[in-house]
């Protein structure tokens, strides 16, 4: 299928989210959109699906101008999308979430389950795809809930267009490579691909031509052999430093001491299992591992969410197990939580709000048990300038926000503050180029300050670019902690469970 | 209770043993109390007589009280022990249903054992049967709006239309099958102010349900006042006490305790079990059903699919109200009464309860509403057997208290649809 995209216009009130937007993807090519969050993609993949309507340009299938009325009438022409969260029913099975909307029945509406779970099995063996039909999707990993999308999309009365909406941002690194391999191999086959991202590599990787929109506008059409710095300049609209510049690190004393932490979930799995880690002042110690490997549980028991079954937090040489949230943070424990609408920010208070969360009870937010809204805004007005946070005001809700900024909110709270011990989970997740460039010079500036950083991320470029040290996880427990230099294929094997050296040797279970 | 049970036991993994200390430690003090105040209390000539009441009058069963009593207060001490000490995931369900179903057992077998009195298990099963209908009729319209994701918490308010424009309708009409058309009706005008309310312009659904009852018990109060001096507006209509009878299979109601209560009943008796196998068939088993599912649980997701969300919530909600009106007229119609103020009493809050009991599935109500049906039928039988020690008034608690014993010990978490009251915007996540 050849889709044509002529001069295709969203407005919402007075903001113009996409502007002009001519594209064309040729059949059987893998065409990428490359842009910021909020760059106007999701807004595009929308109004060529049928969500939105264009306020004017036309879409053009085969040359044919067409006009989407929802989404069933794209799925109608041929369209398919993948969508960046998942469109799944949770406790439906496989089959009945790739029959929805287009059930397989016996006459008068009686469902046949035997003819969706052949329909599933014939696409998924068509595409070299595996799946269970009868599996229920919310026990699924991540990866397999995402093949079910791509046989959701594909399973159209004739899929020949797939719509992928940022589809690696959930996804672990293994599985990203099985996700290239499946567009390649659809490609292929002939079916054309509109991939949406921000992740440069996986860009370069698969795609075969590039087009960068930036504030709703098409500003560059490159080919896929265009540097890194290329495509990032034109997605930004300035010079991008890709790695960070840092000096060497001067660690110091231990300031955070994890000693042989243990916790137990409700279902008697161990998701920290004797878990031992020390992170000195003055030096970023990068976690990495597989997501699911207890990162989360430990971020959170070191912050004192969750109390673990045994072992010790250490903070400053005195022992924080017992310790509330409250009470650590004020000892100088700095937190930026992988989860940033649940445990970041409160998307309904206000920016300036937000900035405080964590000192408003102190001098001089409060005083006397008196909030001070006058030195609150002042701080939000200094943050806001010092953190290059975009808002309209201060007092606009932080919902308003774009997540880069929301993000910037959170670190910016966190680092306003004198602390000893800062752990960030996750800290870039789903923010653009511009605002990581940012987020990552203030945690080297940080490290350089004396802090002790531990930077837990599932993005290994993540942890090269900023760790002095990597300790990998697996299973709840450090499997190895090596230097900054150690190649990719050793971390790799580490955090899958095998062994540091080349022949694996026993593997762990 | 054996449906949810089983249901669970089967999806839980063996996990080795557990030890529920609460639960076990309330089980085996119930026990012990029970079989220490037995000794004590109970005289030991007390004896227990079951009977077939209708069929075979002559036959009866009689067992000394006080031995039963303790034999079946040590059964639920055990079960309580044996929580305990460490159950097995699976077998967790099962014993403490044992456990309660022994304490039940034991408090009838008491309760039964004055001189002269005894348990007519006919007239008792299908009296629970029968009182069992208003929960199922409610609650399978709960199910059908919120496994579309519309919170109904104004089943109420439609039971009372259904029971007002049942009888009045008929009187109108002066048959009593126009009056239940009347009823599903009133009950369908009710639930679509929700539907337009809840899709249309996203208004937060309990409050209108709320709203919505007490529409309905001022409306319908407000013409009863005006027609209880209009001969011929709010005269009795009743259905046909056998219906089977009807079709010339009376003769199966003579079969010994399955004739009684299987084929010996009233019409609605018969609409309401064969609605509970209906919408079980239409949810899991049809094209409407699959979209109504995925619209109650991820409206996103059904969207994204060419699903029109509010639109088949508007006409689920809409349709339900005419099963919630139909059991309605339960209260009028099917008890040959004529209407009167107030008169469903808040069972329509306790189908909720039997909704949530049921886990949102239809066999699910059917299991939860007998039980209720029989809480119902046993305190009305005990209070008209008036020589009971505890007076009338707090009998007719037991439902009630069984609802917040089932609710909040029994089934703990139950996971409603996911979205489940969550008005939804084209375009949301």
């Amino acid at each position: 299928m050849r889709l044509e995209l002529r001069g295709l216009t969203k407005k919402f009130g007075s903001f113009t989210a996409d502007d002009d937007i001519d594209l064309t993807v040729e059949p059987g090519q893998i065409h990428a959109v490359l842009g910021e969050n909020g760059a106007g993609k999701s807004t595009l993949m929308n109004m060529l699906y049928g969500i939105l309507k264009p306020t004017s340009g036309e879409i053009l299938i085969d040359g044919e101008p067409v006009e989407f009325g929802g989404p069933g009438d794209a799925i109608d022409a041929g369209l398919g999308m993948v969508h960046q969260h998942f469109k799944l029913v949770g406790p439906f099975s496989v089959a009945d979430n790739v029959q929805l909307g287009r059930e397989h029945t016996r006459g008068a509406g009686v469902l046949s389950p035997r003819a969706a779970r052949a329909a599933v099995l014939e696409v998924s063996e068509q595409y070299g795809l595996a799946l269970d039909p009868g599996a229920v999707v919310e026990d699924l990993p991540v990866g397999v809930q995402q093949r079910v999308e791509i046989v959701k999309a594909l399973s159209g009365p004739k899929t020949e267009l797939l719509i992928l909406d940022e589809p690696t941002a959930v996804l672990t690194p293994a599985e990203i490579r099985e996700l290239l391999a499946i567009m390649r191999s659809l490609a292929e086959a002939g079916t054309s691909i509109l991939f949406i991202s921000h992740k440069l590599k996986e860009v370069q990787a698969v795609a075969d031509t590039v087009t960068v929109i930036r504030r709703g506008r098409v500003v560059a059409e490159l080919p896929p052999t265009a540097s890194e710095a290329e495509m990032a300049s034109a997605m930004v609209g300035r010079e991008i430093s890709l790695t960070v510049d840092k000096a060497e690190p001067e660690p110091a004393e231990p300031r955070l001491e994890i000693d042989g932490l243990t916790l137990v979930d409700d279902h008697g799995v161990k998701v920290l299992d004797g878990l031992d880690l020390t992170v000195r002042g003055g030096e970023i110690v990068g976690l990495a591992g597989v997501e699911g490997n207890g990162q989360t549980e430990l971020a959170r028991t070191v912050l004192g969410l969750i109390k673990p079954d045994s072992g010790r937090v250490v903070i400053d040489d005195r022992d924080a197990t017992g310790e509330s949230p409250a009470r650590r943070i004020r000892a100088g424990l700095g937190y930026i939580p992988e989860d940033r609408a649940r445990d970041g920010v409160i998307t309904e208070f206000t920016v300036a709000e937000n900035l405080v969360l964590n000192q408003y009870r102190d001098e001089p937010f409060s005083r006397r048990g008196m909030v001070d809204a006058a030195a609150i805004r002042r701080q939000a007005a200094e943050s806001v300038a010092e953190f290059d946070i975009r808002t309209q005001s201060p007092d606009d809700p932080a919902a308003s926000l774009s997540g880069g900024n929301q993000q910037k909110v959170i670190v910016a709270r966190e680092f306003s503050r004198p602390r000893r011990v800062l752990v960030a989970a996750q800290p870039t997740r789903g923010i653009d180029v511009g605002a990581t460039e940012f987020i990552h010079s203030r945690l080297v500036t940080e490290r350089d300050n004396g802090t002790a950083v531990l930077l837990i991320s599932s993005e290994l470029d993540e942890i090269y670019a900023l760790a002095d040290r990597i300790a990998v996880i697996y299973n709840g427990r450090i499997v190895g902690e090596v230097g900054p230099d150690t190649p990719r294929e050793v971390i790799g094997r580490l955090m899958v469970g095998g062994e540091a050296d080349a022949d694996g040797g026993d593997r762990e279970r | 209770m054996a449906v949810t049970a089983t249901d669970v036991a089967a999806r839980a993994e063996e996990r080795g043993r557990d030890r529920h200390f609460i639960g076990g430690s309330v089980f085996a003090a119930i026990g012990v109390l029970l079989a220490l105040a037995a000794f004590f209390a109970l005289g030991a000539d007390r004896t227990t007589t079951f009977r077939l009441d209708v069929t075979l009058t002559d036959a009866r069963w009689t067992i000394p009280t006080r031995p039963a009593v303790i034999a079946l207060a040590a059964v639920c001490a055990a079960a309580g022990l044996w929580l305990l000490g460490g159950i097995r995931q699976r077998l967790y369900k099962i014993a403490s249903t044992c456990a309660v179903a022994a304490i039940v057992l034991a408090l009838i077998c008491w309760a039964v054992s004055q001189p002269g009195q005894s348990f007519r298990a006919e007239s008792i099963l299908a009296g629970s049967l029968f009182l069992s209908l208003p929960f199922i009729f409610g609650a399978l319209a709960g199910v059908v709006c919120e496994r579309s994701g519309v919170i109904n918490i104004g089943i109420e308010g439609q039971f009372l239309m259904g029971a007002f424009a049942g009888v009045f309708v008929a009187n109108l009409a002066d048959n009593v099958y126009v009056g239940l058309l009347g009823a599903m009706l009133a009950g369908s005008l009710s639930t679509l102010l929700l539907a337009l309310l809840a899709t249309r312009f996203q208004v937060n659904q309990v409050v209108v349900g709320v709203i919505l009852n007490l529409l309905a018990l001022g409306f319908t109060g407000f013409m009863y006042d005006q027609l209880k001096t209009t001969p011929g507006a709010n005269t009795a209509y009743g259905v046909p006490q056998n219906a089977l009878g009807g079709l010339g299979l009376g003769f199966l109601s003579d079969i010994p305790l399955a004739g009684p209560i299987l084929f010996d009943q009233n019409l609605f008796v018969y609409i309401g079990l064969a609605m509970v196998f209906v919408v079980w068939f239409l949810l899991f088993r049809t094209r409407w059903g699959l979209r109504t599912r995925s619209v109650g649980e991820h409206p996103a997701a059904a969207d994204s699919m060419g699903v029109g969300v509010n639109r088949l919530r508007f006409w689920n909600v809409t349709a339900a109200g005419l099963v919630s009106g139909f059991g309605g007229a339960f209260f009028t119609i099917a008890n040959s009464l004529a209407f009167n103020k107030n008169m469903t009493a808040g069972l329509g809050f306790v189908a909720l309860a039997v909704m949530i009991v049921g886990r949102w599935n239809p066999i699910g109500v059917l299991a939860g509403a007998l039980i209720f049906g029989f809480a119902s039928q046993m305190a009305e039988d005990l209070d008209a057997a008036g020589n009971s020690i505890i007076p009338g008034p707090f009998l007719q608690m037991l439902p009630y208290a069984a609802t917040l014993v089932v609710v909040a010990g029994l089934i703990g978490r139950a996971k409603a649809p996911a979205a489940d009251g969550v008005p939804y915007n084209p375009g949301d996540e």
